[in-house]
């Protein structure tokens, strides 16, 4: 890996759990999805997000005409130009349903900023989880840019 | 991203997490990880391939069946890039000077004729994908360049966004610019290459030059924002480059 992306990854400040977390999954037949993507994606017309963003953005799973505002440059973003799919697979996932792999996919779904340090958004996170769950999800499938 | 799985679980919700940074993914421990070695941007790897995606999301659903974690997983494929970089990165000798920036009007004049000519295609690939992602900065497309311009100078021009500073309605412009031209090549030319894409926008084409010259501006500046879009590789994409750009330290890296 070439040294200027080499030493930030290698000196970036983690924070460290003092506990595992775990909650038992379901059964796949009793899966109600949602994604959280830290690409900084929102709905167009939303206010964008700032640069160390601690907030987030809803969006519906049937929203196609997604922006992003995530501040770093360092990740390949015509992909996602190109097919939604590659970073937010809401389409992948109605189909999973349809199959039967899946019981459903969540009608709301989460994006941060990635760049922002994790533990600034834990308030955020804790708001969007109790959304998740009035809305019967179980299941959060974390999918970074 | 990986810290945000602790609190999700923790509220009692399972999470399955995709990673591209293994050595983060082992150190804070999430739940259920599946470590993908391909290039940042693409969690489901490859765009318009929807079994590969399929594969992906299924590797990584399978982890929900593991009675116990912290647990990592490797998925199978690779998907090579260029010299360990995930991303394109400018070749760190091609550095523009203030000195090189010349007449603006023709400058803009160029880049102006440079997107009109793209314009067609651009509609076509809107009308074949259904979407764009250009718009983030809410200006419209011919508003891009002339906004871009405006900083040439030197001088750090008003926000035509209410809410939003003009330095960072500059990064969501020159990111609109961007996607203009590539959302354009990618269906034009059926190119899925991240490297062609960004050798081809930020080497080859007059808005490239216009986006180098102001990288020049950056660096020259006393604004300390405009400094730091150059220091932490905010705008041109050197964060895999060989090493900083010349004349600034990369202090935030």
């Amino acid at each position: 890996m070439p040294a200027v992306g080499r030493h930030f990854i290698s000196n970036l400040e983690l924070t460290v759990p003092t506990n595992d977390s775990w909650t038992e999954p379901v059964p796949a037949n009793e899966r109600r999805v949602s994604i959280v993507s830290t690409a900084a994606v929102s709905r167009r017309g939303d206010k964008p997000f700032s640069w160390l963003a601690k907030d987030s953005r809803t969006f519906n799973k049937t929203d196609r005409d997604l922006v992003m505002t995530h501040v770093a440059v360092e990740f390949d973003r015509s992909a996602w130009q190109q097919d939604l799919n590659t970073i937010i697979p809401l389409d992948r996932l109605e189909e999973m349903a349809a199959d039967g792999e899946i019981a459903s996919v969540a009608d709301e779904h989460y994006s941060f900023m990635g760049a922002a340090d994790p533990v600034t958004m834990e308030k955020s996170a804790r708001a969007v989880a109790a959304k998740m769950k009035q809305e019967g999800v179980n299941t959060v499938f974390l999918i970074p840019i | 991203m990986c810290g945000l799985a602790h609190y999700f679980e923790s509220e009692g919700l399972s999470t399955i997490l995709v990673g591209f940074v293994r050595e983060h993914i082992e150190v804070i421990r999430p739940p259920r990880s599946l470590f993908l070695d391909f290039p940042m941007g693409r969690g489901m790897g490859k765009p318009n391939d929807p079994e590969f995606q399929k594969k992906v999301i299924r590797a990584a659903f399978e982890l929900l069946e593991a009675s116990s974690g912290p647990i990592i997983d490797d998925f199978p494929e690779i998907i090579p890039v260029k010299e360990g970089r995930m991303g394109y990165a400018l070749p760190p000798q091609l550095v523009l000077s203030v000195n090189d920036i010349g007449d603006v009007d023709v400058i803009l004049s160029e880049v102006r004729n440079e997107m009109e000519a793209l314009r067609p295609d651009y509609a076509t690939a809107i009308a074949a994908r259904g979407r764009t992602t250009v718009g983030a900065s809410g200006l419209a497309i011919e508003e891009l360049a002339p906004f871009i311009v405006s900083f040439l100078d030197g001088e750090i021009p008003k926000s035509p966004r209410k809410g939003i500073p003009p330095i960072p309605l500059l990064k969501l412009v020159v990111e609109d610019l961007e996607a203009y031209y590539t959302e354009t090549r990618t269906h034009r030319d059926s190119i899925d290459d991240l490297e062609l894409m960004g050798e081809w926008f930020w080497e080859k084409t007059k808005a490239g030059r216009l986006l180098l010259l102001l990288e020049a501006v950056s660096i020259a500046s006393e604004n300390k924002v405009m400094l730091q879009i150059v220091e932490m590789s905010l705008m041109a994409p050197r964060f895999w480059s060989e090493g900083p750009l010349p004349g600034t330290s990369a202090a935030g890296w």
